[in-house]
């Protein structure tokens, strides 16, 4: 039988913790809360949570330290919940393992489905891997590299299938610059921004219906990117 | 040998063997012709070399050649001659009188000629000092002061190298001149350490080399009198500079004080919609129907969203205000950044037409992304504002230059040309009766942020248009973006 999925709410705001355990409880979660990085990490060891929230600034240590130490031995899906609002701290936490990003204050709409997205994403994860990723019109075959708009083939060059595809086996999770560099181009490309901004306009012209206004092909602004399957 | 003559000592001896050697001189000339002259005459022409002496080497060359002379005169011409006895007491007379004629004359002579070197040596100082003063008068900034001190300190002191050092105020060393300007640092220690002093205690130091460690006592005060007039000229741009201090604090506490009115009367607002919604919505008072609770809700939802934009743009305003405005500068496409900007103001977009009408192939820009897609979410949103319902907002972009041009133009209504380039100021508002929800802050990021890029933004009223310009460095240090270069080849 399936029981509720647990969330460790790791948050010392008290406003912040009464809010989202009654919301998370009345969307069937089960609810665990700690105040401080310490008392969140024992609990994550006692009662291994199914994906934590997790805040940033904690009275005994930086979030970014907790998600780091949490990465040492657990795969749990991380969501980082912050009023810092710069992206020098939305790319460390995503590169310390953080999966996603969410700035306070947010839509408690736009919170749960990130919640459901790290879910799905860590069953799939013990699962096989998808070998067909479908986002909107567009469908990607990852082992025959064929990709598709309403049925028709697109033709891609090396590199641009070389992007989509891994960001299309990363679905609605945000990608760093740095992380997408090092996989599609290589650790020694990592400063050129540059190339991905003229890759993601050319699989944006292919893909999207309006590439004015993308719909797959996702910018985080100022962190990196995020492959959109859901509407 | 300049050196040599430089020395005190030697050019001593040298004037005064420059008397000696007059007085031989004319020695040998009158002895030949003694026969001829009438003995009263030899006394006179022995009087020449006094005054040659005493006129241009001094006092004492003068009184030794008075001596001299007195001797030469009565061993060479007075009878028994090569001997300095003298048998008439005609002689002995005329002798004693040479003597003191020779003796008063050059002291005369002397002190006659002291009094003009000394003039001619005050109007030198006071020609110096002079432009020393008019060099430091016109000077606003410390290190010009400083150069200028060096300057004028190496060409009147003709040092071979002059230091002016500065602090600045904490210890630390603000300024550093040096004159002649390329001159090599000396490996000895400087001949002067000379302070320069202020009413505020000790400002810096002017160190000075000098070929001889020798000045003389007036050169000495020539000096101090410059670092003082240095010291003075930095006390006085400090004053003036504190003077200026002040006026902007007192300005910025005016600005403060109504800034902080708006931005309470701004936080406000929301708070108390949001306040009266909530209280609404929890009073068993009235039962609420759906479409009613449903109103409220909304209201709550977006007042929130409102407060969160406020103090957003509050902590922006603070940041490009103390100078934290730092772009994280990447290579972006404007296109991608307006796509963003775009998606995310679709619900905001409803009422008018975005047109987006870019050049092809525009190059990558180097910019800030966040900032940037702030820029055009708060030139469009300001136009959403601002335009007539069903209008359409256009957005242009071209590489101008160096730069890359961008336009916003929308068809709300002219905007008063004396306040053209106020709309970029904090909370101003066009007219009073500008109630339009926003936060009076967006323009006056925009330009914080354009500037923060090392571009320029201003608006222009054109022909049913409205338009906002502004232009971002195409180049980032001097680099342009390397592009990488693939075709299709599957």
């Amino acid at each position: 039988m399936n029981k509720d999925p647990v969330i460790l709410v790791i948050d010392d705001e008290p406003q912040i913790l009464r809010a989202l355990k009654t919301i998370l409880i009345a969307n069937h979660f089960q609810v665990a809360a700690a105040t401080t990085g310490e008392q969140g990490m024992a609990l994550a060891v006692a009662q291994p949570p199914d994906m934590i929230i997790l805040d940033l600034t904690l009275p005994d240590m930086d979030g970014i330290q907790v998600c780091e130490q949490i990465r040492e031995w657990s795969r749990v899906p991380i969501i980082v919940l912050s009023v810092r609002d710069n992206e020098k701290d939305k790319v460390a936490a995503l590169d310390k393992g953080a999966d996603d990003y969410l700035t306070k204050p947010f839509g408690i709409e736009e919170l749960l489905a990130r919640i459901r997205v790290g879910l799905r994403h860590s069953d799939q994860s013990q699962g096989a891997n998808k070998r067909n990723i479908k986002a909107g019109p567009v469908t990607i075959d990852l082992a025959s590299h064929i990709v598709t708009r309403d049925g028709n083939e697109l033709r891609l060059t090396v590199t641009e299938f070389k992007l989509l595809s891994y960001l299309a086996a990363h679905p609605d999770r945000v990608l760093t610059h740095q992380a997408i560099l090092t996989q599609v181009w290589g650790f020694a490309e990592l400063d050129h921004v540059e190339y991905l901004r003229v890759y993601i306009g050319q699989l944006r012209k292919k893909l999207e219906s309006n590439p004015d206004e993308p719909q797959i092909l996702l910018t985080e602004p100022g962190i990196g990117y995020r492959f959109r399957t859901t509407e | 040998m300049k050196s040599l003559l430089r020395n005190p000592f030697i050019s001593i001896l040298l004037r005064h063997l420059a008397a000696v050697f007059s007085v031989a001189v004319t020695t040998l000339i009158l002895k030949p012709i003694e026969p001829y002259l009438e003995i009263q005459l030899i006394t006179l022409l022995y009087l020449l070399p006094v005054i040659l002496s005493t006129v241009f080497w001094g006092l004492t060359p003068g009184v030794l050649a008075g001596f001299l002379a007195f001797l030469s005169f009565n061993y060479f011409f007075i009878q028994p001659y090569f001997t300095f006895q003298v048998h008439k007491t005609q002689d002995l007379i005329t002798l004693i009188i040479f003597l003191i004629v020779s003796v008063v004359m050059s002291q005369l002579i002397g002190q006659a000629r002291e009094g003009v070197r000394l003039a001619r040596s005050r109007e030198w100082e006071a020609t110096r000092m002079y432009e020393l003063i008019s060099a430091l008068a016109s000077l606003q900034e410390t290190n010009s002061i400083a150069q200028a001190l060096a300057n004028h300190t190496q060409e009147t002191f003709q040092s071979n190298r002059v230091e002016v050092a500065i602090g600045n105020g904490s210890g630390g060393l603000a300024v550093t001149a040096v004159a002649p300007n390329n001159s090599d640092q000396f490996s000895t220690p400087p001949f002067f350490n000379l302070p320069l002093k202020t009413a505020r205690g000790q400002e810096g130091v002017m160190r000075l080399w000098q070929a001889s460690a020798q000045l003389s006592a007036q050169e000495i005060r020539l000096l101090e009198a410059y670092t003082s007039q240095g010291a003075l000229s930095l006390e006085r741009i400090r004053l003036a500079k504190s003077e200026n201090k002040a006026r902007v604090l007192e300005e910025s506490d005016q600005l403060k004080s109504s800034l902080l009115n708006s931005v309470s009367h701004e936080l406000r607002s929301p708070l108390a919609a949001i306040k009266a919604s909530v209280s609404s919505l929890r009073s068993g008072a009235v039962d609420w129907n759906i479409a009613a609770r449903e109103d409220l809700l909304a209201t709550i939802e977006e007042e929130t969203d409102h407060l969160n934009l406020l103090v957003g743009n509050l902590l922006d305003m603070s940041r490009i205000e103390s100078g934290a405005m730092k772009p994280q500068k990447k290579w972006n496409a404007i296109g991608e950044i307006v796509a963003g900007v775009a998606t995310k103001m679709h619900k905001q977009l409803q009422d008018h037409l975005l047109e987006i009408d870019f050049a092809q192939n525009l190059p990558l820009v180097p910019t800030d992304y966040v900032m940037m897609e702030q820029v055009f979410t708060n030139l469009i949103s300001n136009s959403v504002k601002y335009a007539p319902v069903n209008t359409t907002i256009e957005l242009k972009a071209n590489v101008d230059s160096d730069f890359m041009h961008v336009q916003v133009s929308n068809h709300s209504p002219s905007v008063p040309v004396e306040h053209l380039e106020r709309i970029f100021d904090k909370f101003h508002r066009v007219t009073a009766a500008d109630r339009i929800t926003g936060t009076g802050l967006g323009l006056s990021i925009c330009k914080g942020i354009i500037e923060a890029h090392g571009g320029r933004i201003w608006a222009e009223n054109q022909p049913e248009h409205f338009v906002f310009h502004f232009t971002l460095p195409l180049s980032l240090d001097g680099v342009l973006p390397k592009y990488p270069q693939e075709t299709i080849d599957e």
